[in-house]
């Protein structure tokens, strides 16, 4: 539900109750009013009769007074104190068919020696009446408020919150890696300009921090090949000493393992360039050209593995990517195809414009496909990869808006690119 | 031959240069900046291997200098970055060779000849390890003046093996050579061992002596003491 909304429906919800309870008092407000005036009126009257009695005016029993049809006088044959009573009575209504609430006031009067009982009743106004006209006005008032509430929605949802709503955006389409702050954006409401600065640094600050981290991250995979260097060429040194074959062995695993970590920050900082868009100026590829040229540059790999490659490229075939990307997704792909192959295997390679498909056989994965995607997972955590190719190709296709997907059938392992959509120069 | 090394790193510097001067090169060197450049200004070198980040300094300005002091002097440079713009800029700036760190010494030994070969002999020379005779020039092995049957994979071991007599190699130093990046992503190091195979065949068919020899059936080495038979 939107702010405004919400904030509308509350303020209907408080106005219903309050012109309701506005309702019931107006109701007896005005009863009262119109009964204060009526109990005037006929005290005026029974003034009057009484005056025409002190006159010496007489008369029978009902008599009507200036058209006062209800007026009762009755001469008392005991002495009563002077005084006015005022009730309500219920009186038979013809034209209505129902009793009615009518006012009555009654007056003990003194006149010469006599006691006179003076006494009219009716009514100005239904008291249905009065309920109609009230509910009637409420309903108007309520309307008139509906409308404002609307209006003033329309008002704040359109250009009252257009500050507010320009910076949800562009917090929405805010992206990191594009080391871009979101500077804030003038306007004269304070909780807005208050919102924007707060947005202003707390994105300055996430640059900032994101910025530093991808710069230790590259730095780090470069300083650490300086040492590995040095283990390198020291390891070299000492297998020109005359040694076991034991310790000669040894410094061959430490060669080895010197070679996988320079390997690892290698890839990281591929993947962290990656990442910090450092291969963003496309060119146009000829996929055709790079995946023949790339299967050929492994022939002599793939004889050694004694590995069949059955091939089915579609020409011309151009996509625009940075050319360093290309090649690196390339020979990730292919080598991936090589490497979790198995004696005498195996690989398809299909490109079309709609998409590029490597297949390879392979031993059964133990872990789930889709995992084979994130950093350091491996089908077989006793091989000798570090466990970024695929990662790599992943980060390199999200990249370039292209869609990956994995797929293992029949002891064959299914890599698909779709290349539908990919812009093309 | 005389070279400069300009390494800030003291325990690099010490593992090269050690490796350099068994194999009889004098070796000059550099740690940083200003004392790299006097050294350019003030002696010619054959080859200067220079380390893109230095104290001081940028190690392409110390690469620019030698270059237009001394066009001759072969430079490779070593550097951390295995970054493809710092690798285009050098070597269009006139570098003859770009190494990244970590590299293997024989390596390095194996570019430092190849690099001096061509800037100082011309491209041409012959490296001789007793009877067989590397004609650089040709890409040509030949025994007793009769020219080997060698693959380029094979002349490239070969010529390797002759950059680094009395060395010993692993399988994956001779890998990376001769299949460079592409080495490493492959876990299988068997396919050295049948190009070894092969190139021996070949040489003791043509009739030379068979130098190189197995290692604990880990690494090899062309052992030009062998007794000849």
């Amino acid at each position: 539900m939107k702010l405004i909304t919400k904030f509308i429906l509350i303020y209907l919800m408080v106005s219903a109750v309050v012109l309701g309870i506005g309702g019931v008092i107006s109701y007896y407000v005005i009863k009262d009013e119109i009964d204060k005036e009526m109990k005037w009126e006929f005290l005026e009257r029974i003034d009057r009769a009484t005056y025409l009695l002190e006159q010496g005016k007489r008369f029978r029993h009902h008599r009507t007074v200036d058209g006062d049809e209800n007026l009762t006088i009755q001469k008392l044959d005991y002495f009563a104190e002077p005084r006015v009573e005022v009730s309500d009575t219920l009186i038979w209504d013809e034209r209505l068919e129902q009793e009615e609430l009518n006012v009555r006031v009654s007056a003990y009067r003194t006149i010469g020696d006599s006691s006179y009982y003076i006494s009219t009743y009716g009514n100005m106004i239904e008291s249905d009446d009065i309920r109609e006209a009230v509910v009637q006005i409420l309903l108007w008032i309520l309307g008139l408020q509906v409308i404002g509430a609307v209006g003033i929605g329309f008002l704040v949802s359109g250009p009252l919150f257009k500050p507010f709503r320009n910076t949800l955006d562009r917090i929405r389409n805010f992206k990191l890696n594009e080391k871009e702050y979101l500077p804030a954006e003038k306007t004269n409401v304070k909780e807005f300009a208050d919102l924007n600065q707060f947005v202003e640094e707390m994105t300055q600050k996430a640059v900032r921090d994101y910025k530093n981290l991808k710069e230790f991250a590259e730095n780090a995979s470069h300083e650490i090949q300086t040492p590995l260097a040095i283990a390198k060429g020291n390891l070299e040194l000492l297998a020109e000493t005359d040694l076991s074959e034991e310790q000669y062995r040894h410094v061959i695993k430490l060669e080895k393992t010197v070679k996988k970590l320079s390997r690892l920050s290698e890839s990281l900082a591929l993947l962290t360039k990656i990442e910090n868009h450092e291969f963003d100026n496309d060119q146009e590829v000829n996929l055709s050209e790079l995946v023949k040229e790339g299967i050929d540059a492994f022939r002599e790999f793939i004889e050694l593995n004694q590995l069949e490659v059955e091939t089915d490229i579609q020409d011309g075939v151009i996509i625009n990517m940075h050319p360093v990307l290309a090649d690196i997704f390339w020979t990730n792909l292919f080598q991936n195809a090589i490497r979790h192959n198995i004696d005498q295997g195996k690989i398809k390679v299909e490109l079309t414009e709609e998409k590029l498909r490597i297949s390879n056989t392979g031993e059964e994965l133990d872990s789930p496909p889709d995992e084979l995607f994130q950093r350091f997972r491996k089908g077989n955590p006793n091989s000798e990869s570090i466990g970024l190719g695929l990662a790599i190709i992943k980060r390199i296709a999200d990249q370039n808006d292209l869609s990956v997907s994995y797929e293992h059938k029949n002891a064959w392992h299914h890599i698909e690119i779709t290349l539908k959509g990919v812009k093309r120069g | 031959m005389k070279l400069l090394i300009v390494e800030d790193n003291a325990d690099l510097l010490d593992n090269i240069v050690t490796y350099l001067e068994r194999e009889g090169y004098i070796c000059e060197t550099a740690e940083d900046y200003d004392t790299a450049f006097h050294k350019i200004m003030s002696f010619t070198y054959d080859v200067v291997l220079i380390d893109l980040m230095l104290p001081g300094g940028d190690g392409l300005q110390v690469l620019r200098e030698q270059k237009s002091v001394n066009p001759e002097t072969g430079t490779i440079i070593i550097s951390a970055k295995n970054s493809l713009d710092d690798k285009v800029t050098g070597l269009e700036l006139g570098a003859d060779d770009y190494l990244t760190k970590p590299f293997q010494l024989a390596e390095l030994h194996a570019r430092i000849k190849a690099v001096n070969r061509r800037n100082n002999l011309g491209g041409s020379e012959i490296v001789r390890v007793q009877e067989i005779a590397i004609h650089t020039k040709a890409r040509e092995v030949k025994v007793d003046g009769k020219v080997v049957d060698l693959t380029p994979k094979e002349y490239d071991l070969m010529l390797y093996f002759a950059s680094n007599k009395n060395h010993v190699l692993s399988k994956q130093t001779i890998a990376e050579h001769l299949w460079g990046d592409y080495a490493d992503q492959l876990d299988n190091l068997d396919f050295v061992y049948q190009h070894i195979k092969n190139l021996r065949k070949k040489l003791v068919n043509a009739g030379a002596n068979d130098y190189i020899e197995s290692v604990y059936s880990i690494g090899y080495k062309l052992n030009t003491s062998k007794k000849v038979s």
